[in-house]
């Protein structure tokens, strides 16, 4: 790896909206300039893309009611029957 | 929502059971959602979020109810997902055999009964790379990319959730990331 490790932290920093406006400036200053990294940051947003695109999926229909029957009881029958 | 919540859940308290089916009515997707991508698997993510529900309304009492009731349920499941995954570790691989059914691998257990147009079938595939790769993440970066990617929930509830502190929560955040780059990159 030629380029320094920052740029990848600058990288992290950026998804996470957490990174400084002249940090941010000099990041996209070097992806202009560099393939390598383009192609990181690329990668990276495009896993991310991938990632959130999975399909919302629902509980099934009977997920409540089947919850609600296995609460236990308020009063339980205490002990075994024989 | 919160009020709604608060208000049900003082309901449950006083012996209200049935107040507490409302509030699974609103959180059972995103539980169900959150139990199905960090175990891949609709029955068991149905099992652990069913008894993520049942330990929530067990341990009410100790709820403290000025903080967010989603964030301690969250805890509840991330939690129990964590050590399924951690019991499980053995046949956590895609090819290993599924103990139990002869010689059934994981990718077998993908349902393929039902017939659907090609271009849904297309869809169904990267649906399932995307899983198989989320599934594949250690348990560390999973669960903090499916809170953050699939739940959309910020560094800091994640932090709450997982209890850890937030520089932790961004380290595997970010090493999450790129592990999901070298798994993704070339699909």
């Amino acid at each position: 790896m030629k380029c320094p490790e920052k740029y990848i932290a600058y990288m992290h920093e950026y998804l996470d909206e957490e990174i400084s406006k002249e940090d941010a400036l000099e990041l996209k200053a070097h992806l202009i300039k560099c393939g390598d990294c383009h192609r990181h940051f690329q990668e990276l947003e495009k896993s991310l893309a991938l990632v959130k695109s999975v399909a919302h999926i629902s509980a099934p229909d009977d997920f409540t009611m089947r919850v609600m029957n296995a609460l236990p009881k308020e009063k339980k029958k205490v002990g075994v029957q024989r | 929502m919160d009020a709604i919540i608060k208000k049900r859940i003082k309901q449950v308290l006083k012996g209200d059971q049935n107040a507490y089916a409302e509030i699974v009515e609103l959180y059972k997707d995103k539980v169900y959602q959150l139990c199905y991508r960090m175990l891949g698997n609709r029955h068991e993510a149905e099992d652990m979020a069913q008894e993520a529900f049942i330990r929530a309304y067990v341990n009410i009492a100790s709820f403290n109810i000025e903080l967010k009731f989603s964030t301690w349920l969250y805890r509840i499941a991330t939690n129990l997902c964590i050590d399924r995954i951690r019991k499980k570790k053995p046949d956590y691989y895609l090819d290993a055999e599924v103990s139990g059914t002869d010689g059934l691998t994981m990718y077998s257990q993908i349902p393929s009964d039902t017939r659907l147009p090609e271009d849904e079938v297309e869809n169904m595939e990267l649906q399932d790379i995307i899983q198989r790769e989320i599934s594949n993440l250690p348990e560390k970066y999973r669960s903090v990319i499916v809170l953050k990617y699939i739940e959309e929930l910020s560094l800091n509830e994640i932090s709450e959730i997982l209890d850890m502190p937030l520089g932790t929560v961004k380290t595997r955040i970010h090493r999450g990331r790129e592990a999901l780059r070298h798994q993704l990159r070339n699909v």
